[in-house]
């Protein structure tokens, strides 16, 4: 059933090198965009810790 | 000192990851992988080796899929590029239904599938002329359909290129918008390229009303073009949700730093 090993092997490294770039390229560009995205939670978190600070010294300001 | 609008932040943050969330996100990518493993079976195992051109044949199968893809992310581009570009004069009844306000969102989901696109292009260029070496015994010709896909891949790289170093964004949107509006003739012109001239690429096999593949093979084909939507899903669920908390960090950020500089005064 398994027919890419039952018949003759020609340009077989053609099929190999289109497959393997492919996933390659998907698998870097998912990697990329789900660190962008990490880096955009942490950029989150530091905002909400700038918020809360000035929260609290403005809230210390007052009588 | 002046309240920054913390709960809003808070809100958007709340609404994007409920509506962008990362567990429904990874069940959508762990469907997409799971998706291209049986896709890789039914391509390596299932699919009959095509009798002239040997096993080198079944990168169609994943060649016309990310061409197709590509092909309605650019329409995508075209149509949300239009959805932005702002109307002065709308008519009386249009106004109901909010149609002709530019959303930033349609700037949004124009510019994430041009990225995504974009790559779709990239790899249906590696993987042509990877097929065309053992088949036409050259990497590359300058017919009139490779050179108007590489005409495309220019035309959403300049898009792109626009968007990225122009500093008003506002003003890059609504140039790229127009860019995105024009650019998709070219998606017209590459697709009955093979039609309109004689071309060293093979004519279309399969279309709206012909089939001119083995059944087997148009499975495979069908299946795989299936897998690579799903994958275009997922990336434009993923762009979309960055794109967005990229917004919502720069505007509190403005917000940030101006109550600072009025803090500062005080």
């Amino acid at each position: 059933m398994f027919s890419l090993l039952t018949t003759p092997n020609h340009n077989i490294p053609y099929l190999f090198a289109a497959y393997t770039i492919t996933w390659v390229v998907f698998f870097v560009y998912l990697f990329f965009s789900s660190r962008r995205q990490d880096e955009l939670k942490r950029e989150i978190t530091g905002i909400r810790e700038d918020l809360d600070r000035l929260d609290s010294s403005g809230s210390d300001e007052k009588p | 000192m002046e309240k920054i609008n913390k709960t809003q932040l808070a809100r958007k943050s709340a609404v994007q990851s409920r509506w962008y969330g990362n567990r429904r996100r990874t069940f959508f990518l762990v469907f997409a992988l799971t998706l291209m493993v049986v896709d890789m079976y039914l391509i390596f195992v299932w699919a009959p080796t095509e009798s002239v051109m040997g096993h080198v044949q079944r990168i169609f199968y994943i060649h016309v899929p990310m061409a197709w893809t590509a092909f309605l992310a650019f329409f995508l581009v075209f149509l949300a590029s239009i959805l932005y570009l702002p109307v002065r004069k709308a008519p009386a009844w249009t106004r109901r239904w909010r149609l002709w306000e530019r959303n930033p969102i349609w700037d949004i989901v124009a510019s994430s599938a041009a990225e995504i696109g974009l790559v779709f292009t990239t790899l249906v260029l590696i993987t042509g002329p990877i097929w065309a070496k053992p088949i036409w015994g050259i990497w590359w010709t300058w017919d009139a359909r490779l050179t108007t896909t590489l005409v495309l891949w220019l035309i959403y790289v300049a898009y792109l290129m626009l968007r990225a170093y122009s500093s008003n964004r506002s003003q890059a949107g609504v140039y790229s918008a127009v860019l995105g509006i024009i650019g998709f003739i070219d998606v017209i012109i590459v697709y009955r390229a093979v039609d309109w001239w004689e071309t060293q690429h093979q004519r279309l096999v399969v279309s709206f009303d012909r089939f001119d593949v083995a059944s087997d093979m148009r499975l495979v084909l069908y299946f795989s073009t299936f897998t690579f939507l799903v994958l275009f899903g997922y990336l434009m669920w993923q762009l979309i949700s960055i794109k967005r908390l990229e917004i919502t960090i720069r505007q509190t950020k403005d917000k940030l730093s101006m109550a600072k500089i009025r803090d500062a005064r005080r």
